[in-house]
């Protein structure tokens, strides 16, 4: 790789055929040796990892310094009448559907509200987008924070206009919600600008042709703007979609899981189990159980969006 | 590799899929993209429609503001559930002190970096030789490898977790800087991109050098690479975004606080004095800043590249 | 797969020769670091070397934060002149679950701390996993620390397999604080100013001085903060069960043995004890904390960890050993306890600094018991001067009667085994769970976890 990399400044390198460089060249087919490096960290740290996975879910291999054994399907039949885990699978999923609307609905409002060239442009992305760019580790402070029972903002601007405040993160009814609330702020940027970047390509003169028209705002929306996003739509969905299943990091912060494990997902329960409870066979069995639903879910989504664009 | 972005001022004329930011540069003739096109004349529905946009734009910012306002209260004043607008004993910057002196938080600005910076660095330089490979050379089993490195996309890194630190156990890399960076150069999606990118390139461009008798090497690094610095910009500029925010992985596979990387230094560290709002507040503002100023300076070059490369890459 | 839309072929189109020298600096810069960092396998190998350069320093992981954590300080700085030279180096993490998984996966790594914080209760689930190393007890008795300066009852825990895993730092009771002015007023105090034990002695004797209280108070009662903590409900009901003379037999593999009738009737104590009306009820952890030293009630059921927070807020905060309600003395504890993480090749020399290091701070113990802990080391509660300590001489005596969490290998200290019986018991207390099927849910999940197999 490194002959190849020093090989632009010195012109005439292919043709002096000596070294290892050469060697390696003459032997492999210059176009295997572009993509080799890429081929063996793709084989070192993502087939390797996946075989490996498939071992341990087979065997009881855990954290400790002991030799694991072959147990054959025990953890998969386990974890199929592990009710925790099936919970922990239904909290990923209605995340997946609770998350996802507002995600793709919101952005989609703001960027149509940006696009329309209004003033302030550069504040509008600002506020939108900039969210995204914090760290999760910062999410998670700044919204217990936020969330915090008797000090943290929300409750203080609710009994400040009269009501109650929430035990956002500890009451069991409105946890996962108070995430998805979170979890919205944090990533809508995301789609926002991938919806504005799609708008901009919306050409001007569908929009001359309506004016001349007459149509109003309301018309320019329903009938110019809006078919203009159908296929985008479709696919930041099934991204989010994608995106969402996979949801760890800002539970884990917030709540851990909690209370009483009713927002665990299930990325968090395969840790619990894998980590915290030292069972690494265990834990992948669980991962490869979740693959396949993301499989299923992925090819159903697939089909799904191929036909609407037929 | 942002901040080096610094002088390439000539992007301001490039094709850029966010052409109303620069409607004003460009001058366009007659009827320009604004709210003429879209609202119509309405004053009315332009005030609705910026109503709508300043609520929100409240909405998203007041959590912001909120951290900050903390971060420069006393503790006393943080925990005062009665006069929790105003602090009774002015501000103060005793949290950022007491974060700063504490001296870990530097620290793990430095890893995130080193961590993100090295990510990107062999990400783009090895997807971009792979997606080389798969547009414009022919070998035996390309198409094969290239259909398997797709399928991968489908792998969410959630899942690799458990195997990935068995396999750092084996390789006695458990927390070690190359634990956190190695199973994050492996992008399936980046090649795709960068594929797709490379298919658009004309072949007539290559062709001159071909006939001077360049071989594939510098045909890459003299034709493709140049022809290709948005793209690449854009996608570095992902993948750093992305390695820097990473927490699961880093999380797992470093214990020691000195590697952990900025987003799980700050939660998994506890500062030897309590939980205290207002400093918990100025480290989160610290960790913020960053990518949040990198942000304010290269707005475009940002959004640019999330819109170019996040339908790809999310 | 999904197709790039629109805007992105837009911005592939090439751009011509438009030449930006930076961006081909900017390339070259990382491939000139990439090569480095690819290369460098100097960074892989030595990555977490950063603090252990020093070989007089010895690293340790801990979970103090707060008064604690500078307490901690203090006690290293005491404990200094007997270590020769030695730097001890604190990271303090986060305590609970997180923090025992960090160290489980740092003990599998080999790139551990050189000794670490652990909770007592957590042997059990740690040593048969070969995660940790040995003490050597030889080398701690040459430096003063001896198998007869630990109460039985604590060393025993710290024991696997004949040898020694664990040294204990300290033991902490659940216990309870209160304001004596208010409790005083309440009529609960004796004539020395300690707490009236008879006043507590029943159930319906503890709910009437909750009453006394809130009346003394002019507010509520008793706190007791539980709300989405992963163990405070286990403490107070663990306790209180084996009050009633029951403990749970747990075999893994097997069934788990409780009293269903005794666990019912202390979950039932528990909800009327959190009622919302002399006492508050819906409180997490903090807020707990800030109800007492707000005076919003009079009294706290908490760990005695918290006295160097009490005491800032009232410096003439009252402290009793837990009230026997259900009739056999038993108060819920835990004990602070050095580990050494697994090293697949410890050095030595830095081993025997480490032990030097820890048996200087147990003997320096006595500054612990500002924090409100007991320390183990019993040389120094011997001493005269620590019986002059108020109020921490008036719960000495609970270690008499402490009860560790269940020696099983999921059970103790920030386990997923006490989240999740806390997380029932929250049920009960917050929700209204029937306090028999709370019982039954309790036991039905103490079956799960014994019938996992024990990672081992």
């Amino acid at each position: 790789m490194s002959t190849h990399l020093a090989s632009p400044g010195r012109p005439r390198a292919d043709r002096t055929a000596t070294g290892l460089g050469a060697t390696l060249r003459r032997v492999v087919p210059p176009g295997l040796l572009f993509a080799l490096p890429f081929l063996v960290l793709f084989v070192l740290f993502m087939l390797w990892p996946m075989a490996q996975g498939i071992w341990m879910s087979l065997t009881d291999t855990s954290l400790s310094a002991h030799d694991p054994s072959f147990i054959g399907l025990d953890n998969y039949t386990e974890a199929f009448g592990d009710a925790e885990m099936w919970r922990a699978m239904g909290h990923t999923a209605w995340f997946t559907v609770v998350s996802t609307v507002p995600l793709v609905a919101v952005a989609l409002a703001m960027a149509l509200l940006v696009y329309t060239g209004l003033p302030g442009q550069w504040v509008w992305r600002l506020a939108f987008f900039a969210p995204y760019l914090l760290p999760v580790g910062v999410i998670g402070l700044l919204w217990l924070w936020l969330y915090q029972p008797d000090l943290g903002l929300y409750n203080h601007l609710l009994q400040a206009v009269g009501l109650d405040g929430y035990a956002w993160l500890s009451d069991e009814s409105i946890a996962l919600y108070a995430i998805v609330i979170a979890t919205v702020w944090w990533t809508v940027g995301f789609n926002f600008l991938l919806f504005l970047a799609a708008l901009q390509s919306v050409p001007d003169h569908l929009y001359e042709a309506a004016a001349l028209d007459g149509a109003g705002a309301w018309r320019r929306l329903w009938h110019v703007t809006l078919p203009q996003l159908r296929r985008i739509t479709g696919v930041i969905t099934v991204l989010q979609i994608l995106a969402s299943l996979k949801v760890f990091d800002q539970v884990y912060l917030l709540t851990k899981g909690g209370p009483n494990g009713s927002t665990r997902p299930v990325v968090e329960y395969l840790y619990d189990m894998g980590f915290t409870g030292y069972r690494l066979g265990y834990a992948s069995a669980i991962s490869y159980i979740f693959f396949a639903l993301i499989v299923l879910a992925s090819a159903v989504q697939f089909v799904a969006l191929r036909r609407r664009e037929k | 590799m942002t901040s080096t972005d610094v002088p390439t001022r000539p992007a301001r004329r490039t094709v850029s899929p966010l052409p109303a930011a620069r409607r004003a540069h460009r001058g366009r003739p007659a009827v320009q993209r604004g709210p003429n096109l879209t609202l119509g004349a309405s004053r009315l529905s332009r005030t609705l429609a910026l109503a709508a946009l300043a609520v929100m734009a409240l909405f998203w910012l007041l959590p912001m503001a909120w951290a900050v306002f903390t971060a420069f209260k006393s503790e006393q004043d943080a925990s005062d559930p009665l006069h929790w607008i105003w602090p009774q004993g002015g501000f103060t910057l005793d949290g950022f002190r007491t974060v700063i002196e504490r001296g870990d938080l530097p620290l793990w600005m430095l890893n995130s970096f080193l961590i993100a910076a090295a990510v990107t660095v062999v990400t783009v330089v090895v997807s971009a030789m792979a997606g080389y490979a798969f547009s414009r050379t022919l070998f035996r089993g390309r198409r094969w490898l290239f259909t398997v490195t797709i399928a991968s996309i489908l792998v969410p890194p959630q899942l690799l977790i458990v195997p990935w630190f068995q396999q750092m156990l084996t390789l006695d890399l458990v927390d070690t800087y190359a634990a956190v960076i190695l199973p994050q150069t492996v992008a399936p999606v980046m090649v795709f991109i960068l594929k797709k990118h490379f298919d658009t390139i004309p072949r007539e461009l290559e062709e001159a050098a071909r006939i001077d008798g360049a071989g594939h090497a510098r045909i890459f690094w003299s034709v493709m690479l140049p022809l290709s610095r948005p793209m690449l910009a854009a996608v570095s500029i992902f993948v750093f975004i992305g390695a820097w925010n990473n927490f699961l992985w880093p999380f797992v596979s470093t214990s020691d606080p000195a590697l952990m990387t900025l987003p799980v230094g700050i939660t998994a560290v506890k500062d030897a004095y309590g939980v205290n709002y207002a400093q918990t507040m100025a480290s989160s503002v610290l960790a913020a800043l960053p990518l949040v100023l990198v942000f304010v300076f290269f707005q475009r070059h940002i959004v640019k590249s999330v819109a170019t490369t996040g339908l790809g890459g999310q | 797969m999904v197709d790039l839309p629109g805007p992105r072929a837009a911005s592939a189109r090439p751009e011509g020769n438009r030449a930006g020298p930076s961006r081909r600096g900017v390339l070259r810069a990382s491939l000139a670091s990439a090569a480095v960092l690819l290369g460098g396998g100097a960074l892989a190998g030595c990555g977490s070397a950063a603090a252990a350069s020093d070989p007089r320093t010895v690293r340790m992981w801990d979970l103090f934060s707060g008064a604690d954590g500078a307490l901690l300080d203090e006690l290293i700085d005491i404990a200094r002149p007997d270590m020769s030279g030695t730097r001890v180096d604190r990271t303090v993490l986060e305590w609970g679950t997180p923090y025992y998984t960090k160290l489980a996966m740092a003990s599998a790594g080999g790139r551990g701390p050189d000794v670490a914080v652990s909770h007592m209760s957590r042997l059990a689930g740690y040593a048969p996993l070969g995660l940790l190393d040995p003490w050597d007890t030889a080398l701690l008795a040459e430096f003063g620390v001896r198998e007869q300066d630990f109460a039985d009852a604590v060393w025993s825990r710290t024991q696997h397999r004949g040898r020694t895993y664990a040294v204990p730092l300290d033991t902490h009771p659940f216990i309870v604080f209160f304001h004596p002015d208010t409790a005083r007023e309440a009529g609960l105090l004796t004539g020395d100013g300690a707490l009236d034990q008879e006043a507590f002695s029943t159930p319906e004797r503890f709910l009437e001085a909750g009453r006394e209280l809130a009346r003394a108070s002019g507010r509520q009662g008793i706190a007791f903060g539980y709300a989405n903590d992963t163990a405070q409900g286990w403490r107070l009901f663990y306790g209180l069960y084996r009050q009633t003379g029951n403990d749970f037999g747990l075999p893994v593999g097997g069934r788990a043995t409780a009293d269903l009738d005794a666990m019912t009737e202390v979950i039932a104590f528990m909800q009327k004890l959190v009622d919302g009306r002399t006492n508050p009820r819906r409180l997490d952890y903090p807020a707990a904390i800030a109800a007492f030293t707000n005076r919003q009630t009079g009294m706290i059921l908490s760990g005695e960890w918290e006295l160097g927070t009490f005491r800032a807020a009232d410096p003439e905060v009252g402290a009793a050993p837990f009230p026997t309600v259900f009739g056999t003395p038993a108060v819920y504890a835990d004990s602070h306890s050095f580990v050494l993480p697994r090293r697949p090749d410890p050095d030595e020399a830095h081993r025997r600094r480490t032990h030097q290091a820890v048996a200087a701070i147990l003997r320096a113990g006595q500054v612990w018991a500002k924090a409100g802990h007991i320390p183990a080391y019993r040389p120094v509660t011997r001493t005269g001067e620590y019986a002059r300590l108020e109020p921490q001489a008036r719960y000495a005596q609970a270690a008499d009667h402490v009860v560790l969490d269940p020696a099983v290998w999921f059970a103790g200290a920030g386990s997923d085994f006490q989240n999740s019986m806390s997380q029932v018991l929250q049920q009960s207390m917050l929700d209204g769970l029937a306090p028999d099927r709370a019982a039954r849910a309790m036991v039905e999940r103490m079956n799960t976890a014994l019938s996992q197999p024990s990672p081992a």
